[in-house]
């Protein structure tokens, strides 16, 4: 038998706990509600994004089929002419395969299917392949592109340095592609690539409408465009940077980014030289261990 | 060593964190595991595994829905499996890794123990038995996955000390 003292001791006890975990159940509630807002913001910029790339594809289709047509039907007298539509043609296709080359890439990230495939890469001649390419996008706008490249010491002999070309090429491409869609005409964009402890280093810096501080933690995020305002001037889906933060997260990089509105960004991407001397790659101490010995555990 | 002259033979993948791998031919599949989980699924029917390496257990609904995520992963994984062919009801799974390997105080990261927790309860959810596991723990762990016969080849990874 208890007393009524232990009783109400009992109770109050059991109302305790109750309260607790109608806490716990408020807080979880809480959590809950904060993903789904999240989940739910995600769709609407999917959704954002689809009617967004839909024009960016379908434009420059049309441009490049009627600039084409024109180009069929005109005299071999006009070859002025002929030669600034096929000079359009070439800047709207260029556009099309970036655009696309991004929305494949983060397609394959998303399935889990991108994995770096590393190789001896000459840097050098890399960055210089990306910035002819982008000559003419940059004399449209009347922009200078600097490159610098310095060697570290221990790339006296030789620069090549052991990364996935690829996807680096795709990080710069992004990189360059924003420094010159937000530089303001008649300007300079300088890159300078370095390689310190074994890690490369590639700044791109840009004297354009740069990014206000709050915005700072946006841009990586996926569809999303800081300012919605330039979306009339400057055509984009806002995939271009969160493609490169994976990238870079793919191969154990790293990004910065200081950035003044009015004054200019300058990005500043690591990567660290990959170990593996395999296409197939090895991680940094996969090597050091050998199965087949005694202390294997079969599961 | 019979066996592991054979297990040479068999082509090798290396799998990156935040990757999956499934595919049709047999492989060696390698990874190394700190606080990250991987799941392996086999089906011994078809004779086929696949293999994630996530490090985190919910996608947070920003950026990429990688299979960095234990909850994408998964799922990715089993929808991979399915598409090779596999029947659900054939497929097990092993469970490894989710060492706290670096010691913190606060329980707020718990990574590991919660990225072990997404993967059984992701996997008792889908009805998938789990035949083995080595989870938790304070050390790092490399596995070896034949895809072909199911076996995991599992060694701890000792902490140095310098």
């Amino acid at each position: 038998m208890l007393s009524d003292k232990e009783l109400i001791e009992v109770l109050k006890k059991r109302l305790e706990q109750a309260q607790k975990n109608q806490e716990l159940v408020e807080e979880q509630r809480t959590e809950l509600q904060l993903v789904n807002g999240k989940l739910a913001e995600s769709e609407a910029l999917k959704s954002h994004f689809i009617s967004n790339i839909t024009n960016e594809i379908v434009n420059p289709f049309a441009s490049i089929l009627g600039l084409s047509k024109n180009i069929i039907a005109s005299k071999d007298s006009d070859i002025a002419k002929i030669k600034s539509m096929a000079e359009l043609i070439h800047s709207e296709a260029f556009e099309l395969d970036f655009q696309l080359k991004n929305i494949f890439t983060a397609a394959r990230i998303e399935a889990g299917e991108s994995s770096p495939e590393y190789i001896k890469t000459d840097i050098n001649l890399l960055i210089t392949s990306i910035i002819s390419a982008y000559k003419y996008k940059a004399e449209q706008k009347q922009l200078k592109i600097n490159f610098s490249f310095e060697l570290g010491k221990e790339f006296e002999t030789a620069h090549y340095f052991r990364t996935d070309p690829e996807k680096l090429k795709l990080i710069l491409s992004n990189l360059l592609s924003n420094g010159i869609k937000y530089s303001n005409a008649a300007n300079k964009i300088e890159v300078k690539a370095w390689v310190e402890n074994r890690t490369l280093k590639v700044m791109v810096k840009d004297y354009g409408i740069g990014i206000d501080k709050k915005n700072l933690e946006l841009i990586f995020d996926r569809f999303k465009r800081v300012d919605s305002s330039i979306n009339s001037l400057n055509p984009g889906h806002g995939l271009g940077l969160s493609v490169t933060k994976a990238l870079i997260d793919l191969m154990n990089g790293d990004i910065e980014i200081a950035s003044k509105r009015h004054i200019g960004s300058i990005f500043t991407i690591s990567i660290p030289e990959s170990d593996s001397t395999e296409n197939d790659g090895y991680a940094l101490d996969g090597n050091e261990f050998i199965f087949g010995d005694s202390d294997d555990e079969v599961f | 060593m019979k066996s592991s002259e054979k297990n040479n033979l068999l082509k090798s993948h290396y799998l990156y964190p935040a990757a999956l791998f499934a595919e049709p031919e047999p492989h060696m599949v390698d990874t190394i595991l700190g606080s990250c989980v991987a799941v392996c699924l086999y089906d011994p029917v078809k004779k086929i595994g696949g293999i994630n390496h996530f490090m985190l257990p919910f996608w947070n609904g920003t950026g990429l829905a990688s299979p960095k995520y234990g909850n994408i992963a998964i799922q990715k994984l089993l929808d991979k499996m399915l598409a090779l062919g596999s029947e659900k009801k054939n497929i097990q799974a092993k469970v490894f890794g989710g060492g706290e390997v670096v010691e913190t105080k606060s329980n707020l990261f718990r990574i590991g123990e919660r990225n072990i927790e997404i993967a059984l309860k992701m996997l008792q959810e889908q009805k998938i038995h789990i035949t083995a596991k080595s989870v938790g723990g304070t050390l790092g762990r490399k596995i070896r996955f034949n895809t072909e016969t199911g076996v995991v080849l599992m060694k701890l990874i000792q902490k140095q000390h310098s």
